[in-house]
């Protein structure tokens, strides 16, 4: 079912000229990039990408400005003269944020990454948000320090991107996510005003409670409510030892307990716990040489990560293990346990990894669908995905269940970041194809939903398919979205056609909104 | 001269004898698995690797993680030296 | 609540049960389970060449495309510099996709192929490669497919200037111009050798790149001064050609081809059988490239002369003895370390070389770092070229030595000029080790490297008076 349906209009050659001839009054002619590739190369990120209609999803041009000024001029034209503008940064999402869906000017930051100034005395860096977070961190590293944002993307992601999807870090038990990490930046509006968004006066501020809490509304937002030019983040010291523990499990439900009490036992340097269901190990026999010559009665498994003082984690660690043996765990070893850590860190799926169901190899694409759900519901949405993926193999050699993960989210194990993996054979994916796959996602952004979980921990909910049960998710407060939507961006240029917020200047939206309600899941 | 460690093409491409380890896989070098090879002849086919290149890439893994534990920590604490201290502890006599 | 159901295990196809494909034990009702859905529609690809390129590369570059993640692209030195994501190894990969899907042609997408060192990084770096490329025999080839799209160029008449008219002079001396205006040729290649009474042709011959053979020639005189030393027996080539490489590189394959077919029929008429190496280049040239145009006819020995200085160093045969005052950094050179994983034997060099100070940074850190000179990119962009280089050199500068050593002569004119603006001498690590065998060198260290040993040696004693652009 679709209830919103888009007829992108393109801007004609000669608008495209004009617009052309506009930004070469703020930007130097090489900023400027209208060549097919520059088009293309700026057209998707590692979401489900229907690959046969690429064209689509093809911007006019894209820009490459270096401060925030640039920023927001660009903006400002784009503005005045009712031109979309897609923000991109490190274009590394699983959501897609950064994908045009109506042309215009795509705002590419990745120049804009240069070190403004380093605190030591305060602990913070202000950077430009076209920086990645492991070369930050290769300069912080001379002075002790560490900005513990740690996606999966860490070696290629970038702050911008991290505060326009808020996104979840690997060990943000320990310390924080993004929201968490991130104190202030500098926001461009739609209009092109520039803002400067935190917690009250923002900059070097923690925590204030003044005024409304407008940082949380500028980031997560997919682009659609402007563009992060320059952050000021939160440091700490590299924490002196790591301990990674990975056990073994016969059955998956001790497995989950084990996870469960691990991440209840509330010690201090715990920075997060991995649940692998039976799908992922027998995933991970395909290749990993870590778990192909494991017995076969290993079939899930328990990591736990800390960080901190050797003085610190030692005893923490000695916890953590008596907790995990209590629970019938059997320890990996220490080179598989140090192994597949240092691993997690770039832990982006590889395309060999796909199979047919018969065990040829073919190349597919990595979809992590993901959710937050709370301890309590996470078996039931882990039973009920992989019903979902099946009904999808059954039909097809598409599409491949790569098995689940779920990941602490918080540092007492209230929730899990529950992530579905699923291959997808691009090569072989038409629009058959992608419409049981739009659908397959609805069906598991409504499982979450009925499990009382949200669609998504880490990635964002507007791709095609999940973004239509975000209106019951958010219930009312969607319709708050709309409103601040049209309030922030009266034309409705800032990354048109995300989230449903095309709804926000539609007289009908009502009428479209109870039937999404309605209709769903 | 009696070198061995110059490039010569017959050496390169004579990889050591495969040893199954799973219906799907093999070792070949210490520490290298591999596909069996039956799995790649349908829709992607194995490009020409010589030896220097397997080699090349397990070392260079091995090598990119350890570069990771260090860039997030010091030290990385053995796991399996805590269990034998909790091991220790619960056969003691007072435990 | 936990996911344990009684009837877990009964019921249900085989879709419901975990599995690995491939396993013998796996349920044969998987077998039963037949395609229902359209595949897409392929597009159709009236260009013969271009239907080839891609039917030869479309899996290489979907394992790419379908992975997106990108971890190439901090690594990546024109990226590093440029920030334009045009220019990436994923894009790369990505326009063959494009083209594939009749999106893009070798027109739209020639001239972003420039932008590549082809240094290896992008490769190493890729999950597809460092996790898994060992295991399925199949990594990522950014390599060779920029070099499959320059060549696809052209074939098809489209030339970047710069380039061809660099592989037509080439063409024309046997060498690559690399003195500009100078000529290079066939009676000059061994002008290098002057009084170092080297023989022609024998079982092993020293093979001297252009680069060193005619601007950097301290380089070859360091090596064959530290191997004569040593009492190690070699010759120089008998009429030696350029590898072949850099034309291979800029997409001019049948050139590169044909001076190949020459180089190896000129080994064979001398009877060689091993060839030193002492540039990273032609080891790549005589390490991949002569293999795939050769196969098993390929039965030279090839050595990297800085693995055999190694060997000759812990086999006692030769012993730096002269100490060499200078505060030293070590720069891994692309092909090497990236591409060969070679890195450890130049560091063993530089540890036994008495009075020098080494602040080493470590190879994975390095896979970031390159000095710009290699893939054509000096030929066709040098601004872009000396970006590169002036990135590597400050992030020596960081660590306050006085010398940036290389093993790599192509790496060391960019370095040198990029050095100088920060009065870092830029040093081969061969002139090095001779310098610290009390071997007076001689020869040219380069424009820059020259005009700093005669001002007083920046900061190093320059190893001798020979080597101020006699």
């Amino acid at each position: 079912m679709r209830i919103v349906t888009i007829t992108p209009e393109r801007l004609s050659t000669e608008q495209v000229d004009r617009v052309v001839e506009r930004l070469r009054t703020v930007l130097r002619d090489e900023q400027i990039l209208t060549s097919k590739t520059d088009r293309y190369n700026r057209a998707r990120v590692p979401a489900p990408f229907p690959v046969h209609r690429w064209a689509e999803r093809v911007p006019d041009l894209a820009v490459l400005p270096t401060s925030t000024d640039e920023v927001a001029a660009v903006v400002r034209i784009a503005n005045e003269l009712r031109v979309p503008i897609v923000p991109r940064d490190g274009g590394t999402g699983l959501t897609d944020g950064a994908v045009p869906l109506r042309g215009g000017i795509v705002v590419d930051v990745k120049r804009m990454n240069e070190i403004h100034e380093l605190d030591l005395e305060n602990r913070t860096v202000t950077v430009g948000t076209g920086i990645n977070m492991l070369k930050l961190n290769e300069q912080l590293a001379r002075h002790g320090l560490i900005y513990p944002d740690d996606p999966a993307s860490y070696p290629c992601s970038l702050v911008g991107g991290r505060i326009g999807t808020s996104g979840w870090s690997l060990i943000g038990a320990r310390y924080g996510h993004t929201r968490d990490l991130v104190l202030s930046f500098d926001h461009v509006l739609p209009t092109g005003e520039v803002i400067h968004v935190g917690d009250g006066i923002g900059g070097k501020i923690s925590k204030s409670s003044s005024g409304y809490q407008l940082k949380h509304l500028f980031m997560g937002h997919q682009g659609t409510l402007g563009i992060a030019t320059k952050a000021t983040l939160k440091l700490y010291p590299q924490p002196e030892a790591e301990l990674s523990p990975f056990w073994a499990f016969d059955n998956y439900d001790d497995a989950y307990r084990c996870v469960g009490a691990l991440a209840r036992a509330g010690v201090a340097t715990f920075a997060g716990a991995v649940l692998f269901d039976e799908w992922k190990v027998a995933y991970l026999r395909r290749d990993d040489e870590a778990y192909i010559p494991q017995p076969a009665d290993v079939r899930a498994l328990v990591c736990a990560v800390m960080y901190g003082y050797e003085d610190e984690v030692r005893p923490a660690g000695r916890r953590l293990f008596r907790i995990a043996k209590e629970h019938g765990a059997r320890y990996l070893g220490d080179e598989i346990s140090e192994g597949d850590w240092a691993a997690r860190h770039d832990r982006y799926a590889t395309p060999l990894h796909g199979r047919t169901k018969a065990g040829q190899v073919v190349p597919m694409s990595w979809h992590c669908e993901d959710a937050a759900v709370s301890y309590t519901r996470v078996p039931a949405v882990t039973k009920a995905w992989h019903e979902i993926v099946a009904g999808l193999r059954r039909r097809t050699d598409v599409f491949d269940d790569w098995g689940m993960f779920a990941y602490t989210s918080a540092d007492t194990g209230v929730d899990y970041l529950t992530e579905i993996d699923i291959g997808i054979w691009e090569q072989q994916l038409g629009d058959e194809a992608w419409e049981l796959w739009v659908q397959a996602k609805r069906d598991i952004a409504a499982a979450a939903l009925r499990h009382g979980g949200s669609i998504s921990a880490c990635h964002g909910s507007c791709r095609e398919g999940e973004v239509d049960l975000v209106p019951q998710e958010l219930g009312r407060g969607f319709e708050v979205m709309l409103d601040v939507k049209r309030t922030l961006d009266p034309n409705n240029i800032m990354n048109p056609g995300k989230y449903l917020l095309d709804l926000a200047y539609e007289p009908g939206a009502a009428t479209a909104l109870a039937a999404l309600r309605g209709g769903s899941g | 001269m009696n070198r061995t460690n110059g490039y010569r093409y017959g050496e390169q491409h004579t990889p050591p004898a495969p040893q199954r380890v799973s219906d799907v896989a093999l070792t070949t070098f210490e520490h290298v698995y591999e596909v069996d090879p039956r799995l790649m002849e349908r829709w992607v086919l194995q490009q020409t690797f010589p030896n220097w290149d397997s080699l090349r890439i397990m070392n260079a893994r091995h090598d990119h993680l350890d570069w990771m534990h260090r860039h997030f920590a010091e030290k990385v604490l053995t796991g399996s030296e805590l269990l034998a201290e909790v091991d220790a502890a619960d056969s003691s006599p007072d435990s | 609540m936990t996911r344990a159901d009684p009837d877990a295990g009964s019921g249900g196809d085989a879709l419901t049960r975990p599995f690995t494909p491939g396993m013998a034990s796996n349920d044969p009702g998987l077998a039963e389970l037949t395609e229902t859905v359209a595949g897409r529609v392929d597009i159709e690809i009236v260009d013969r060449e271009t239907r080839e390129f891609v039917e030869e590369w479309r899996n290489a570059s979907y394992n790419c495309y379908s992975s997106g993640h990108k971890f190439c692209r901090e690594v990546c030195p024109v990226m590093q510099v440029t920030r334009n994501e045009s220019w990436t190894p994923t894009a790369f990969h990505a326009n063959v996709v494009a083209m594939e899907r009749g999106e893009l042609d070798v027109a739209d997408v020639a001239a972003d192929y420039v932008n590549c060192t082809q240094c290896g990084a992008c490769e190493l770096r890729c999950p597809n490669t460092l996790f898994t490329g060992d295991f399925y025999r199949f990594r990522t080839r950014t390599v060779d497919v920029v070099k499959a799209v320059r060549a696809l160029a052209v074939d098809k008449g489209v030339h970047q200037p710069q380039w061809q008219s660099w592989n037509a002079r080439t063409d024309e001396r046997t060498h690559e111009p690399v003195l500009g205006e100078v000529a290079v040729s066939q009676d000059t290649v061994r002008d290098w050798a002057e009084g170092l009474d080297i023989p022609v042709g024998g079982e092993t011959v020293l093979f001297v790149d252009c680069e060193a053979a005619f601007y950097r020639t301290s380089v070859p005189r360091a090596v064959a001064q530290i191997l004569q030393r040593a009492g190690f027996e070699f010759g120089l080539m008998g009429e030696q050609w350029c590898c072949g490489g850099p034309a291979a590189e800029m997409g001019y394959v049948e050139q590169a081809k044909r001076f190949a077919r020459h180089n190896l029929d000129n080994w064979r008429s001398t009877g060689t059988r091993r060839v030193l190496v002492l540039d990273p280049h032609d080891y790549i040239s005589f390490t991949e490239d002569y293999p795939k145009y050769f196969g098993d006819e390929f039965d030279i020995e090839i050595v990297l002369v800085v693995e055999l200085l190694a060997e000759l160093l812990r086999d006692g045969r030769i012993t730096p003895s002269v100490p060499v005052e200078r505060t030293v950094t070590y720069h891994d050179p692309c092909r090497l370390n990236k591409r060969k994983g070679i890195w450890e034997e130049p560091r063993e060099i530089l540890r036994a070389i008495p009075g020098l100070s080494f602040t080493d940074v470590d190879r994975v850190t390095q896979w970031s770092y390159c000095s710009g000179g290699g893939g054509g990119l000096p030929v066709e962009k040098p601004d872009l070229t000396a970006a590169i280089s002036a990135r590597r050199v400050d992030a020596a500068a960081t660590l306050g030595v006085d010398t940036l050593v290389s093993a790599c002569p192509w790496s060391e004119r960019p370095l040198s000029a990029a050095g100088d603006a920060r009065d870092i001498d830029v040093v081969d690590i061969h002139e090095l080790l001779a310098e610290s065998l009390g071997i007076t060198v001689g020869g040219s260290r380069g424009e820059v490297g020259d005009r700093r040993s005669a001002g007083g040696c920046g900061g190093g004693s320059c190893g001798g008076g020979g080597g101020c652009g006699s």
